[in-house]
């Protein structure tokens, strides 16, 4: 569904990405750990191309799509993303922020994307919440809308980028539960998370990103129970504590 | 039921405006009734006096109308620029931005009154045949104006599109929105929101500016006023009149000051995002 080959990525002197290749099937939820520097958000944005790759192919469903005849706008409609400081739109309500992409990218009716808008926020159980505005909503529920906003797009994969790392305790669940559902629900997920037990319940397989490079992947009882490298040992003793 | 609470409470809101509205209003009309008693009775002259509006009365309508006419050109001249030139600056050409910063570095940097100057007396010069006219001077005099202005205002756009984060404009092209959508839908009404206040402050700057026109005799209301003034003075006459009517230029350019920023401040309120209210200190 999702591929990506080979892809480098320098920021001046820096060589954040040196060669990453892996694949996501349809209806997989991926987790990719590291730590922080290590190229995760990088190769994240990669994949929907707000960051553009230096080399190296992105591919949806088979076709290259980090292409110049293919405009990233299109991209990004088929993978949505889902950021840690949530985005919201600050002078929108919760539901125009959901309904911005289908009225303005999709082309929908304002009647359709507020039905629209308002079943995704039932589903996010935030339906009460429809005419408030972001910076009255708790982080959780900000993240909550963010999720329902990727979705209104309708996109074939999302992306997390640490979705629940500026989250305050007591806000982590909601979130975790929100995403779980969407996996089982059949969504394709790429999730850079350091929580542990929603890797292990949700995801089929880990990636453990170091230096720009995959260093393991596995199985998630296998990456935290039985790693083969030292460097994800290290890595993974230190989450586990 | 909750719309029809909502419709009520809306109502009693925008009745508790409206009534707010009104006292300020005869807050202002009583200040100023009490103003003019003042300068009546501790100063010894009036701006009522009929015998000095005879004299005054054609050249404080002529400049007020002229007055006007410059704000009304000046002011969105100098709006449309000042936004181009602020966009310019933050924008993501390079080649755009550099020209952008030598514009306002300069328009900052010298005395408008030399730019309307230079604008008036040197510019027809270098005009063609075609476009020479009595009145070229007073245009690129104003045009001047709005040119400095409009650096200014450049400089408060710049600000607010630089104070909207990154992560807003990822988002908006994380739901597949292109460059201008982006712009207009999320980064724009989010720079407006900060460069508003700043703005109405640049108007009160501008509308003020445009006597700077007396210069080159734009024959609005500061240069009329003075002409009367030198006919006082050489023909004899009240100087009392003198201060009343500089009190009358100086009502006049309060009342075109406030009534902008009235407005400006409407659209501000439009511009107001729930949740992130102005601290108190």
């Amino acid at each position: 569904m999702i591929r990506v080959e080979g892809i480098h990525k320098h920021f001046g002197a820096l060589h954040v990405l040196r060669g990453i290749t892996f694949e996501v099937s349809k209806g997989e939820a991926l987790v990719i750990i590291g730590p922080s520097g290590s190229g995760k958000s990088t190769l994240l944005r990669c994949i929907n191309l707000l960051v553009e790759p230096d080399e190296g192919k992105v591919l949806i469903e088979g076709a290259q799509v980090n292409r110049p005849d293919i405009r990233p706008e299109w991209v990004r409609q088929q993978v949505g993303m889902v950021f840690q400081s949530f985005n919201l739109f600050t002078h929108l309500s919760v539901l125009e922020n959901v309904m911005l992409g289908p009225v303005r990218v999709k082309g929908l009716q304002r009647e359709a994307a507020t039905a629209m808008a308002k079943e995704l926020l039932a589903r996010v159980g935030l339906a009460a919440k429809a005419n408030a505005y972001p910076a009255e909503l708790s982080g959780g529920q900000q993240q909550r809308v963010a999720i329902a906003r990727a979705l209104a797009v309708d996109p074939k994969a999302i992306l997390f980028d640490e979705p629940t790392s500026a989250l305050d305790p007591e806000y982590i669940r909601e979130v975790l539960d929100v995403m779980a559902a969407l996996a089982r629900s059949g969504m394709t997920m790429i999730v850079v998370t350091h929580e542990m037990g929603f890797a292990s319940s949700v995801s089929q397989r880990i990636l453990f990103m170091d230096a720009g490079r995959i260093i393991e992947e596995g199985r998630p009882e296998q990456i935290f129970e039985n790693p083969q490298q030292d460097r994800t040992r290290a890595f993974v003793s230190k989450i586990l504590r | 039921m909750a719309t029809v609470e909502a419709v009520a409470v809306r109502a009693t809101r925008q009745a508790a405006v409206s009534q707010r509205a009104l006292i300020r209003a005869a807050e202002m009309i009583g200040g100023g009734l009490v103003f003019l008693f003042l300068l009546q009775w501790f100063l010894g002259y009036s701006v009522t006096d009929a015998d000095m509006w005879a004299v005054y009365q054609r050249s404080f309508v002529n400049g007020t109308i002229r007055t006007l006419t410059y704000v009304a050109i000046i002011l969105p001249v100098s709006v449309i620029l000042g936004f181009a030139i602020g966009w310019a600056r933050v924008s993501r050409f390079r080649t755009l931005a550099w020209p952008a910063t030598v514009y306002v570095e300069f328009f900052r940097g010298v005395p408008p009154l030399v730019v309307v100057i230079f604008a008036s007396v040197l510019g027809p010069n270098l005009l063609p045949e075609r476009f020479q006219s009595a009145e070229l001077g007073l245009t690129l005099g104003a045009t001047a104006i709005a040119f400095h202005s409009a650096a200014f205002q450049a400089e408060i756009f710049r600000a607010g599109f630089q104070s909207v984060s990154r992560g807003q404009l990822e988002a908006a092209q994380a739901i597949g929105m292109r460059p201008m959508q982006s712009m207009r839908h999320v980064i724009l009404p989010q720079a407006l929101r900060l460069s508003v206040p700043p703005l109405s402050n640049e108007f009160a700057v501008l509308i003020k500016d445009t006597s700077l026109m007396a210069i080159i005799a734009g024959k609005e209301l500061f240069h009329l006023t003075l002409r009367v003034q030198d006919t006082i003075f050489r023909e004899g006459g009240d100087l009392r009149w003198l201060f009343a009517q500089w009190t009358a230029v100086a009502i006049l350019y309060f009342i075109l000051t406030f009534t902008v920023s009235s407005v400006m401040k409407l659209v501000e309120r439009r511009f107001h995002a729930r949740g992130i209210e102005a601290i108190s200190v």
